[in-house]
């Protein structure tokens, strides 16, 4: 079935308009990794999706139902789950006071013991504010916020970056575990090593177009790509 | 009188004055912490609440607690339409700050006409009820009004309540973690308007409240929403925009260098809060608890 359908999909920020007649499919289960430059258009899209961009056209529908014009909150409420490219874990709240808020406002919510459970390095951190967290803990913070709500949908925005490559290890593994569990998952990332790993199909976006999609097995293949648009092998990454 | 009777006097006369500002600066303080609205009306519905209590206590049914939960009602009530119906047009506005200011402006202008027209320009008052009036003795020769310690102490219950609400329940972690990211607040499932206008809600109860607490113990005119709103701007200066406890000490000392410094310089009580204000925004900008959580 599909989950997310993007059809025509035109984003705006002011006079800037940044994605043009965009396209794509997240079926169920799938895991999606979405790649291109910085500036390609990646986070706009989610932020498409998830109702925060100021201004969006075309057609976005999420399990058959359209949600262009749908409210943030209900789009979370429906099981649409974004951690965020900035973490943005609530600084002034535990860790324990995120995670219990996050499962408070979730429809059908995960337990929360179990969610630590998942997070170790978070259980130890439980009386700690958000804002005392290193990058690390901020982000499996923010992912463990996300997973208690129990999502239909999980957005992950650039996940690693700006982690250490032993933190992205760690990362790797516990969304090993989510994609495990069969929860469909769309993620932007600019660290294709990681996000081939991860993904199962792959969209390609340039300056807030569609230029490629298909397997990532087909993906390994294309040297041609890797280069054009995502600049592996030439030294970037 | 002795000198350490009159200080007390004055102390517990200026703890008196704070914790009714306190009141009025504690919902100004929330709003601005959760909506950053600048709420320039909030003074008004503190005259609101004041005026409700003296026309319910006086004319309808007599009872002093009915008069001041009928006074936090219809604030709650006022506020929730002035935030729903005309103040959340202005969110995500570009000049935001400065339509915010124009439109709670107009409000005090409105609504003090309103008052001034239906009950006249002269002051009112209202009886405090039997059981506080007379003085509450606390040894050495010290005593302190009753009514005056009743206001001290429903400051301080509602002060432990809103710390309490913030603390400890969901609805204190929704309004703290909106008022630090209200886009990932929505993101996690916050319906933010509706978080908005019960925010303003409570903010004007609270100021409904301090004005019911206020009739017995101040003339009350149509003029008293902008005196009162002054002093309480002062008070989240002092204290720090958006935390509660700031308000509340912020409050205390505005009180006491208004009872105090109006002895020290007879008719100068004005200015030494100022003062205050003055020194706190040159040594410390964002006040004296600016920056802690709501």
């Amino acid at each position: 079935m599909t989950v997310l359908e993007l059809r025509d999909v035109n984003a705006y920020y002011g006079n800037s308009h940044i994605l043009f007649d965009l396209a794509m499919d997240v079926e169920e289960n799938d895991v999606v990794t979405l790649l291109g430059r910085n500036g390609a258009g990646k986070t706009t899209t989610l932020r498409a999706i998830t109702g925060t961009v100021p201004r969006r056209e075309g057609h976005i529908a999420y399990r058959g139902e359209e949600i262009t014009d749908t409210a943030v909150e209900r789009i979370s409420r429906r099981g649409v789950k974004l951690v965020p490219e900035e973490r943005r874990v609530f600084p002034t709240l535990t860790v324990l006071e995120n995670v219990q808020l996050a499962h408070e406002l979730a429809a059908d919510p995960r337990d929360v013991e179990e969610t630590f459970e998942l997070f170790p390095v978070l259980d130890d951190l439980r009386g700690n504010l958000g804002r005392n967290l290193s990058g690390g803990e901020q982000q499996m913070l923010s992912v463990a916020r996300a997973l208690v709500q129990n999502p239909d949908l999980l957005l992950l925005d650039e996940p690693t970056e700006g982690l250490a490559p032993v933190i992205v290890d760690d990362l790797r593994e516990v969304l090993g575990d989510v994609v495990a569990r069969d929860v469909t998952v769309l993620m932007t990332e600019q660290n294709v090593e990681f996000a081939l790993d991860l993904g199962e199909r792959a969209y390609i976006i340039d300056t807030g177009s569609n230029v490629w999609n298909g397997s990532v097995e087909e993906l390994r293949d294309r040297e041609d790509l890797l280069e054009e648009y995502l600049s592996v092998g030439t030294g970037e990454t | 009188m002795s000198t350490h009777s009159l200080v007390f006097e004055q102390i517990i006369t200026g703890i008196g004055i704070g914790s009714r500002l306190f009141l009025v600066a504690a919902g100004l303080s929330l709003i601005f912490g959760v909506l950053d609205v600048l709420n320039f009306a909030h003074g008004v519905l503190y005259m609101i609440g004041a005026y409700v209590a003296i026309v319910v206590v006086e004319s309808v049914v007599g009872s002093f607690v009915l008069g001041v939960v009928a006074a936090v009602v219809v604030v709650a009530v006022v506020g929730g339409a002035l935030e729903s119906v005309f103040i959340r047009r202005l969110y995500g506005r570009d000049e935001e700050i400065l339509d915010q200011l124009l439109l709670t402006f107009a409000f005090v202008l409105i609504i003090e006409d309103v008052v001034r027209f239906v009950f006249g320009s002269g002051g009112k008052s209202l009886t405090p009820p039997e059981v506080l009036t007379g003085t509450v003795p606390l040894g050495a020769g010290l005593s302190v009004p009753t009514y005056r310690g009743f206001v001290i102490v429903m400051a301080v219950l509602v002060l432990a309540g809103l710390l309490a609400v913030l603390r400890y329940t969901n609805v204190g972690r929704i309004v703290r973690s909106t008022s630090s990211d209200r886009e990932m607040a929505r993101l996690l499932g916050v319906n933010v308007p509706r978080l908005y206008t019960g925010v303003f809600v409570v903010g004007a109860a609270l100021a409904g409240l301090g004005g019911a607490l206020a009739a017995p113990a101040e003339s009350i005119s149509s003029n008293l929403g902008n005196s009162i709103i002054i002093d309480a701007f002062v008070v989240v200066v002092i204290g720090g925009l958006g935390s509660f406890v700031g308000a509340f000490v912020g409050a205390i000392l505005i009180g006491i260098l208004t009872a105090v410094g109006s002895e020290v310089i007879a008719g100068a009580g004005e200015f030494f809060p100022f003062l205050a204000m003055i020194v706190v925004l040159v040594l410390r900008p964002t006040g004296l608890f600016g920056g802690a959580e709501v």
